[in-house]
């Protein structure tokens, strides 16, 4: 299941989705936006995510296959939340479902990792004044990224 | 025909709109557009000119400068992704 919604999600209710007797081990990722420092030093108020909903929904199809495939997952979830979000709130979730632990965990590290550098998402930080900033990608995500090049396809 | 253009993050910002719908009387490829877009607004100097930013042509990145734009076509400019 992949939802890009504006909608807060609810964990319990996420996990019913992909719960299923067939799994032995859950792997969870869930991403909030925390309080951060802008790049001129101001406490940020939230965020906000824009997003190129048809293009970001063909990349995570891609990225979701991938998990299902390479870690043989019973169920792979993604949520990822876009416009205005406060402090503290859910931005992104990941479950993934397999029969035992090592497979769900991997997966759901490499959904993840995938979705931060490969997915049309992108962050701003909301300031005072209506201000917005824009986030720049960390190089260290792709860095991260990079190990997973001689595992996938 | 035409052409749709959508924008992202900081060029988005920086051109002041999401997209522009642009009109040719013949079909041209992406390296064309692309001079023509720098001979209007040096905006598009700087947006060219930055190595990290992607241009999807209807959904898939493009990897050949000559290849041909079509009536109905959308390219969008992608700055880095930072979801997640």
């Amino acid at each position: 299941m992949i939802k890009i919604t504006n909608e807060s999600f609810d964990l319990e209710t996420e996990l019913k989705n992909v719960s299923s007797d067939t799994n032995g081990a859950y792997s969870f990722f869930l991403g909030t936006v925390r309080s951060d420092l802008s790049s001129s030093n101001k406490k940020i108020k939230g965020i906000y995510l824009e997003c190129y909903e048809e293009l970001a929904l063909v990349q995570l199809k891609k990225i979701r296959s991938k998990a299902l495939n390479n870690w043989k997952l019973n169920e792979c979830l993604i949520i990822h939340r876009i416009g205005k979000l406060d402090l503290g709130e859910k931005i992104v979730l990941v479950i993934t479902a397999s029969s035992h632990r090592a497979n769900a965990i991997k997966a759901c590290e490499f959904v993840i990792d995938s979705l931060k550098v490969d997915v049309a998402f992108w962050k701003f930080h909301l300031l005072d004044n209506d201000e917005k900033e824009t986030v720049l990608q960390k190089n260290l995500d792709n860095v991260k990224m990079l190990k997973w090049k001689d595992i996938i396809n | 025909m035409n052409i749709t253009l959508k924008y992202f993050s900081w060029i988005r910002v920086k051109l002041k709109k999401s997209h522009d719908l642009i009109e040719f009387n013949q079909t041209i490829s992406f390296k064309e557009l692309k001079n023509n877009l720098i001979s209007k607004d040096a905006i598009y100097q700087e947006i060219f000119e930055d190595k990290s930013v992607k241009f999807f042509l209807n959904l898939k990145e493009i990897d050949d400068e000559n290849q041909t734009l079509n009536n109905g076509d959308i390219l969008a400019f992608l700055p880095p992704v930072t979801g997640g």
